[in-house]
């Protein structure tokens, strides 16, 4: 199945036009072929008639939409084509019971301190110097499961995070992505930018797996539910932020792709413009695409796939045909 | 895969095979589109093309790779078109 | 703990089929666990199947489930199942004695046909004594798959490597 990302930038006209997507703007006009896309992100002032979200919702298209500094402002989440009361029954089931609640909650929290921890042992491969962070990670992991109670365990992903943030400086070298801090909403460095726009771009790129899954995406476990707005995302991006985010993020700027001229400063904080945004996105997508070889499944699997096998993962859990590990990266 | 669609069909024909094609693949040139397609998507785009063209008089062609680029692609001239999926 | 067994396990048509091919599939699809809808074989089937109703008009619907078609020829009611290969022929034999089952206990007494359009091949089906217990036992073995808690452990099969429901199993 080819199903492929779209991100516009631009500011134009999107329309549905021959049974296909077209996209129009003032230097040019391009069809995209409908069949191939699976969401679009829309980062600059796009239009559209309801006859064109009528259309993605039957091409089953998820739409994710930005506002002018790259904040996800919100998902157009079509009707699901794939329900299953059972699975949501038991969804429902494990939130509502403490303990089964907790027990997913406790494995979020682990599985994504195991890839954070792993993230850190590469860096302190290549010899740079992160041993305190790695040391405290190490003493916070095994203490994770003797908390019952989800705000403990939120606290305590807290401390990991802090933890690793401690090596950020160990990590990179360029000055001006020096980090003081997480600051969000605005973040107040660039770094902070970074990470902020990476985070919204793994929640929904995991929004839009759940979509293909039979789960609920309103139910989550370790972020608190309040039926409003999507949780279970949020929860599930957890595994894969260091893996996937942090590294792209690392690379980046070792590689000198990311200068002072991606990010705009603005209303008390810093961004990144459409030049940072669409150099992040290009990685971003790249690394969706890289495969990596499954053992159980005996074939390899993009980073895309993996996702969504975390979620049948949950599901089988949900089942409780067999309880659920997280992903764990193995270098 | 990855597919070239190369079509050569009457006049009267042309806007509806071109129609068709890109629903499923990028068009690059005149009478030529490209692009990665599920096996059941080049099956049923296949079978759409089948009932536009008429057999005695047009002619599609398709080249078909097992994976999902071409090894290289030169051109001289413009570049009028192509998969871009960063608008 | 809800009991998530379903009331009356309905089998159909399509999960003997099911049943036949992998076990812990009809389990799934017994709890609406359908597999992601995009998996290539599943789309190419489904073409197949659109296109030999160019020739064949259109499907009936029954408790069973859908058989592909039931006419009435020569003065006999013949039920045609259409697929994509012969590579499940047992399972596709099972799914139509189970059409001429139902059919039976309507009171009709039908005879079946399975056609392979892409290898142009006809099998014809009849629901005689030892067929009939034959697919009396598997929908008792059915009903008693289907109302386990939980599926079959995934077994390895050559069907998973075409199989939509492979990342599922083996995530």
């Amino acid at each position: 199945m080819v199903e492929k990302s779209l991100y516009i930038f631009s500011n134009g006209e999107l329309k549905r036009k021959d049974n296909t997507l077209f996209f129009e703007t003032t230097e040019g006009k391009k069809f995209i072929p409908i069949t191939t896309v699976r969401e679009i992100f829309l980062f600059g002032e796009v239009t559209f008639n309801s006859k064109v979200l009528d259309f993605l919702s039957q091409q089953q298209a998820l739409v994710h939409y930005f506002n002018h500094y790259g904040y996800y402002s919100g998902t157009m989440y079509p009707r699901e084509r794939i329900v299953s009361g059972d699975m949501i029954l038991r969804q429902a089931e494990h939130y509502l019971d403490t303990s089964r609640r907790v027990a997913i909650a406790q494995r979020f929290v682990q599985g994504a301190a195991q890839n954070l921890r792993r993230v850190l042992k590469y860096y302190q491969g290549r010899g740079r110097d992160v041993e305190n962070p790695l040391d405290k990670i190490e003493s916070l992991i095994p203490s994770v499961s003797s908390y019952d109670d989800v705000n403990q365990l939120m606290a305590i992903e807290g401390n990991i995070r802090e933890a690793y943030y401690q090596a950020f400086n160990s990590i990179l070298s360029n000055a001006y992505f020096r980090f003081e801090g997480r600051t969000k909403r605005p973040p107040k460095s660039p770094l902070n930018a970074l990470i902020s726009f990476g985070n919204s771009m793994l929640y929904t790129t995991v929004l839009s797996e759940i979509y293909k899954t039979h789960l609920d995406p309103r139910i989550g476990y370790l972020h608190a539910t309040n039926f409003r707005r999507f949780t279970l995302n949020l929860d599930v991006a957890e595994i894969f932020k260091p893996i996937l985010v942090d590294r792209i993020i690392f690379s980046m700027i070792d590689k000198g792709m990311l200068k002072a001229s991606h990010f705009v400063k603005a209303s008390e904080g810093i961004f990144l413009n459409d030049a940072g945004r669409g150099a992040f996105v290009k990685q971003w997508d790249e690394r969706l695409q890289q495969t990596i070889q499954v053992r159980e499944l005996g074939r390899s699997v993009s980073y895309r796939r993996l996702i969504r096998m975390e979620l049948y993962k949950l599901e089988k859990h949900l089942l409780e045909e067999k309880v659920y590990v997280p992903f764990a990266a193995r270098w | 895969m990855f597919v070239i669609v190369m079509y050569d069909v009457h006049v009267k024909r042309v806007a509806k095979v071109l129609k068709t094609c890109r629903r499923y693949l990028y068009w690059v040139q005149n009478s030529v589109l490209e692009g990665e397609i599920s096996k059941a998507d080049f099956a049923a785009l296949k079978r759409e093309l089948a009932e536009i063209i008429s057999p005695d008089h047009d002619s599609v062609l398709f080249y078909t790779f097992r994976t999902t680029r071409y090894t290289s692609r030169e051109s001289i001239g413009i570049q009028k078109g192509g998969e871009d999926r960063f608008l | 703990m809800a009991d998530t067994v379903p009331d009356e396990v309905h089998v159909t048509g399509t999960l003997v089929w099911y049943y036949h091919v992998c076990p812990r599939e009809a389990w799934l699809m017994s709890r609406q666990l359908t597999p992601d809808e995009e998996d290539d074989n599943i789309r190419i089937g489904r073409l197949i199947h659109e296109e030999s109703y160019v020739r064949f008009a259109r499907e009936v619907t029954t408790a069973a489930g859908k058989m592909d078609r039931l006419v009435r020829r020569d003065g006999q009611w013949v039920v045609y199942e259409v697929k994509k290969s012969s590579r499940h022929e047992v399972s596709a034999r099972m799914q139509l004695l189970y059409y001429l089952l139902q059919l039976h206990e309507d009171g009709v007494e039908a005879v079946g046909e399975l056609h392979f359009p892409e290898e142009r091949r006809v099998v014809r089906v009849t629901l005689g004594p030892s067929e009939m217990c034959e697919i009396q036992n598997t929908v008792k073995e059915i009903q008693t798959l289907m109302s386990q808690p939980l599926p079959p452990p995934p077994k390895r099969i050559p069907v998973c490597r075409q199989c939509a429901y492979a990342e599922f199993c083996w995530a």
